[in-house]
């Protein structure tokens, strides 16, 4: 439900290169990134610290200048456009209120530099604090209100301004666990109903899944995967994205064969047939099979695929996490309605199990990660 | 971008095109209104020729009356190729130039035009006598009567007036051309040309106005009669005198520096770490005298001590006999003006040493003495260092209080003066004045690279809440004693200046009167008003150059960013005589003529004063979030709404100390100051110098008292409007 409003943005092979001022050195931060966000889509670039998404996020709001390629907001190239004359507007990590001012003169600084006359400001300003739930917060100072009012004070003055472009640069980073959740679902809510494009920069993994409409995972500057949430989660182009968006263990394979859009593995001896695999596998070749702690399950010792030893089980109300020692590391099952079913003591001799229908099959890369 | 670089180039070939239209068409026009106004000249002066009995007289009166040209006569116009007859007429150089150069094919076209009755102009000029650059014209000497050609005119024509329009619109297009370059490349190649122009704008303002001027007393310092010489470091390096006030400043330094440093130890210990009653009295104290205008604690120190003091007299009527001029005069002074420097320092210091290292020491059952000998000095040393250093370099380079009081005792400061003022040697003065600033670079440097990096605490941290008391009740009553016998004193000091404004004649006659106090406002009127505009002009441009620049050193990058701020900070290390010695040496000539102007001591100041504000805004917009400003710019503002509608609100604090301390700095100048004024612009603390030395004590302390009221005020205000945004302030923090 895209508005009129709201544009697509495009990166043509856009390359960031930063001198290392220490070093001398030059680094690249972003290595070609192409990619296409849809109008009234919401994206987020999730990936660890220094990944270069930060970087891209400031490239499109215009702080940064790619040292190659292309930006496009629409149809308009704002390769060299600066940050004042381009048409996004930025919500900071540190918020960056104006401490100067209060509530609704924050608000209302966008509008007074497109020169909108006052009385119309003075009802726009009411209108997106009520929106973000400040109605009554106008004549405060920025400092008397709480993260997550200022959170919001923060939205409601990137959002006033009518942007093509929302750009979201982790701004839930600075918030409690509670009030992460409560934000994450209100920043879907507004973007939605605005039909607003957005761009929303995160390592959270939960943040990225619960938000997005698509997601593109990043490592050094690359981007390795893009995806639905669901995409990323359960189809993971490596054990890099695998073991980023959730909890994974990996049991070591052989592909005996791929058919039918389905690969046979062989484990210990044990042959599993896996619906998804990479595609860069061939017959022979020795793999990984990827398992979510939901898909793992513990049997008696012997009977499973890998044996092991329970180290601890964290009771969560609705599952019980339970973490079983084996050669392979320390692996975490997730056991769900946990007062149905049973729970192995800790010290106790088990066995891991997969459902090998939600598993994939992945090429071993872990010694280069 | 490349295709950016080509638009450029095309732009600056067209400018550069047209801009060479203009010049030459200019430059053209002007040269052939100055030759034919010349050749008009010649036609006249040729169609006046005499009959030949009154040749001789018509050529002397020519030589007499004519300024811009001179006259030679050939009487026998000589072969192409032949050597004259007989020697011209006229003005001998002329004379003796056109007999050496007869020969020449530009002289010999010259008398063949003037044997056709042509006037015919040498397309080189020539060099006659010690003139150069002289345009020649030959002109027939026709005979009104008998129309016969009697011989040629040789005119030279002086071109100074060419030479200087052709020397300034060279100057004026090579200048616009750079500006213009400037302007097209930051419009062309940079996305934000106002950050571009800033940029610009401070490089020009450092590099014309810190680099050149020094550059200027350096080169001057090397120069003899017009050559490179090293006589001047020669004679200063083997003369005894100038030695010994190198000496006498390095003692006074040493000196004040270690009892200031002692004093302000003291008050920053009493204040930080006991709990003395009357803190807030003895800071204030404590930082009083270094707002104070220069010569006040020096003149109450004369009415006290000079000479004919009041307590002088009393003494000698006990018999006791001492001059208070020379050097211990000199430390009381400068260590009662310069103790708050080494006390703000320290108290900095102390304060941001946490209580708990002491109370861990207590706890260990180490004595009070011992925990204060064996935790807290230790951890103030690079504090004491630093302070003593920062002392030492003030005192080297101050000039009002030895101005005063030095009596026998010979300073590097006041020697350069003597030499620029006293004896017209302005080289000497230079070198004095560089020759002052190795100790105080020293100092500097090694404060800078040397005692910072051996500091183990901040002096940005916040003060603690604790004291952990160290002293004895003993103890503590005689360190607050010691202190309030110094705060007694300042008072007295400053109260002897009030009284000096009440009494007829200080010295001799001790009436009550307020004739001192009318006359000194008549006549200080015009010094008052000029020093009060010329502070006021300053101080804006200061204060908003400072915020400008620290926010260009602390949010962008850009190439030269170390050497912009090394020109920014350089005067702050400079010794106040040596910044007014290469002001007068580097803008008394071409290119940039601003001695005599108001606008060389307003330059001085902002110059001079915009280390400390850069300082603070640089401390100040550290604290600030960066994204603050980029929300700013990311909903539409540009870099000048940005700096108007967020830096400068939220930089307040430092912006307004920035602009009282520029106000009251430049109130209470003197040291470069005294070198930079003229008659249309005079300064009030050099006139209430100029009544010091004439004994004139009472006109002395009434226009003390006056910039002390008004220094104060500025304080005051200053404090106020800070204080009215407290909130703010830490809402940023």
């Amino acid at each position: 439900m895209a508005n009129n409003k709201s544009k697509s943005v495009t990166f043509e092979k856009i390359t960031k290169i930063f001198r290392d001022p220490q070093s001398k050195q030059d680094v690249t931060a972003v290595n070609e990134v192409s990619f296409r966000l849809e109008p009234g889509e919401l994206v987020t670039l999730l990936g660890p610290s220094g990944c270069g998404k930060s970087t891209i996020l400031r490239m499109l709001s215009g702080f940064e200048q790619p040292t190659s390629g292309k930006i496009f907001i629409g149809d308009n190239d704002v390769t060299f456009t600066p940050p004042n004359k381009r048409d996004t507007a930025m919500v900071f990590q540190s918020y960056g209120l104006f401490p100067h001012m209060d509530v609704f003169n924050n608000v209302a600084y966008g509008l007074r530099l497109r020169k909108v006359p006052e009385n119309e400001i003075a009802e726009k300003v009411q209108r997106f604090l009520e929106m973000v739930g400040l109605g009554t917060m106008g004549k405060r100072p920025p400092s008397r209100l709480s993260g997550g009012q200022q959170q919001r004070v923060a939205l409601a003055r990137s959002l006033i301004v009518e942007p093509s472009v929302l750009l979201l640069d982790e701004p839930l980073s600075n918030l409690d666990a509670l009030l992460r959740e409560q934000m994450r679902v209100e920043i879907r809510r507004l973007q939605k109903s605005l039909g607003i494009t957005a761009m929303y920069v995160t390592h959270d993994r939960v943040e990225a899944m619960s938000l997005s409409d698509r997601i593109i995972v990043m490592k050094s500057g690359n981007i390795i995967q893009v995806g639905t949430p669901s995409d990323i989660y359960r189809d993971p182009v490596d054990t890099f994205v695998s073991g980023f968006v959730g909890k994974v263990a990996f049991f070591p394979c052989e592909v005996k064969g791929i058919e039918n859009n389905s690969c046979v593995v062989d484990i210990k001896g044990k042959i599993f047939t896996a619906p998804r695999y990479s595609d860069k596998l061939k017959v022979g070749d020795k793999a990984l099979v990827m398992a979510r702690p939901e898909s793992l399950s513990i049997g008696e010792a012997g009977s499973g695929v890998e044996d092991g030893v329970v180290t601890a089980n964290i009771y969560l109300g609705n599952s019980v996490e339970t973490w079983v020692k084996t050669d392979l590391g320390n692996v975490l099952v997730q056991i769900d309605n946990p007062d149905v079913k049973k729970i192995w003591d800790e010290g106790e001799k088990v066995s891991l199990s997969f459902d090998p229908t939600l598993t994939k099959v992945l090429v071993d890369d872990l010694e280069k990660v | 971008m490349n295709k950016r670089f080509i638009n450029f180039l095309l732009t600056m070939l067209f400018v550069v095109l047209v801009g060479a239209w203009i010049y030459t068409s200019v430059r053209d026009e002007f040269l052939k209104q100055s030759r034919t106004a010349q050749r008009r000249t010649v036609e006249t002066v040729a169609a006046g020729y005499p009959e030949p009995e009154d040749v001789d007289e018509w050529l002397k009166r020519l030589a007499d009356e004519a300024t811009e040209y001179k006259v030679a006569l050939v009487s026998e116009i000589p072969m192409p190729g032949e050597k004259l007859n007989e020697t011209p007429k006229g003005d001998s150089d002329l004379a003796k130039l056109t007999e050496s150069s007869a020969t020449d094919p530009e002289f010999s076209k010259g008398f063949d035009n003037a044997a056709y009755e042509e006037i015919y102009r040498a397309s080189k000029n020539w060099t006659v006598g010690t003139k150069e650059e002289q345009a020649i014209f030959f002109a027939p000497a026709v005979s009104l009567k008998t129309h016969d050609i009697e011989g040629a005119l040789v005119f030279a024509f002086n071109t100074d007036g060419e030479q200087g329009f052709m020397r300034m619109i060279n100057t004026l297009f090579f200048g616009a051309f750079i500006l213009f370059a400037v302007v097209i490349w930051q419009l062309m190649m940079s996305r934000d040309p106002i950050v571009g122009f800033a940029l610009a704008g401070l490089f020009l303002m450092t590099l014309v106005f810190v680099a050149y001027p020094l550059f200027e007393a350096l080169r001057l310092s090397f120069i003899e009669n017009g050559k490179f010489s090293l006589s001047i470091w020669k004679t200063i390096l083997n003369s005894e005198g100038y030695m010994s006030a190198l000496w006498g400043s390095l003692k006074l330094g040493c000196w004040t520096a270690t009892f200031s440093t002692l004093v302000g130890f003291l008050f920053a210990f009493v204040v930080a770490r006991t709990n003395a009653p009357c803190k807030k009295l003895i800071s204030t104290m404590g930082v009083l005298p270094v707002i104070s205008p220069p010569f006040s604690l020096t003149l109450s120190i004369i009415l006290l001590f000079g000479n004919n003091g009041l307590i002088t007299r009393w003494l000698r009527v006990v018999g006791l006999n001492f001059s208070i001029y020379g050097l211990p005069g000199l430390v009381i002074v400068q260590t009662m003006g310069m103790f708050p420097i080494a006390f703000l320092t320290l108290s900095g210091v102390l304060q941001a040493i946490d209580s708990t290292y002491e109370e861990a020491s207590l706890n260990l059952s180490a004595s009070r003495f011992k925990t204060f000998s064996s935790i807290t000095l230790p951890l103030a040393i690079p504090g004491l260092l630093s302070a003593w250093l920062l002392v030492f370099t003030t005192s080297l380079a101050d000039f009002a209080n030895p101005l005063l009081l030095a009596g026998d005792l010979r300073v590097l400061s006041l020697e350069s003066y003597i030499e620029v003022t006293g004896m017209n040697r302005l080289g000497h003065g230079a070198a004095l004045s560089i020759l002052l600033l190795l100790p105080t670079l020293t100092a500097f440097l090694a404060q800078r690279f040397w005692v910072a990096k051996r500091s183990y605490v901040t002096v940005t941290g916040k003060p603690s809440g604790r004291i952990t008391e160290l002293t004895t009740p003993l103890v503590r009553r005689i360190l607050t004693g010691i202190i309030f016998t110094i705060v007694f004193i300042l008072i007295l000091l400053y109260g002897t200046i009030f009284a000096g404004c009440f009494v007829k004649n200080w010295g001799i006659d001790y009436t009550f009167s307020l004739e001192n106090i009318t006359e000194a406002i008549t006549r200080s009127k015009d010094a008052l008003f000029d020093t009060v505009t010329l502070a006021a002009i300053a101080t804006p441009i200061a204060g908003i150059t400072a915020m400008i620049a620290a926010l260009l050193i602390v949010r962008r990058k850009f190439h030269g960013k170390r050497l912009l701020e090394m020109l920014l900070m350089t005067p702050f290390a400079l010794p106040g005589t040596l910044v007014g010695i290469s002001y007068i040496l580097a803008f008394n000539h071409a290119p940039i003529i601003l001695v005599g102007t108001a606008a060389i001591i307003i330059i001085n100041y902002v110059i001079r004063e915009l280390p400390v504000g850069i300082e603070g805004g640089i401390a100040s917009l550290r604290q600030i979030d960066p994204s603050i400003e980029e929300a700013a710019t990311d909903l539409g503002a540009d870099q000048a709404t940005v700096f108007k509608t967020v830096v400068l609100p939220l930089v307040r604090p430092a912006f307004l100390s920035s602009l009282s301390y520029t106000f009251v700095r430049s109130m209470t100048a003197v040291s470069a100051v005294i070198f930079l004024i003229s008659a249309r612009w005079y300064h009030l603390t050099v006139l209430i110098y100029n009544f010091s030395e004439n004994l004139r004590f009472g006109l002395a302390s009434v226009l003390s008292t006056v910039l002390i009221i008004i220094v104060f005020g500025a304080f005051g205000i200053m404090r106020l409007l800070v204080r009215e945004n407290a909130n703010l302030t830490k809402s940023v923090n």
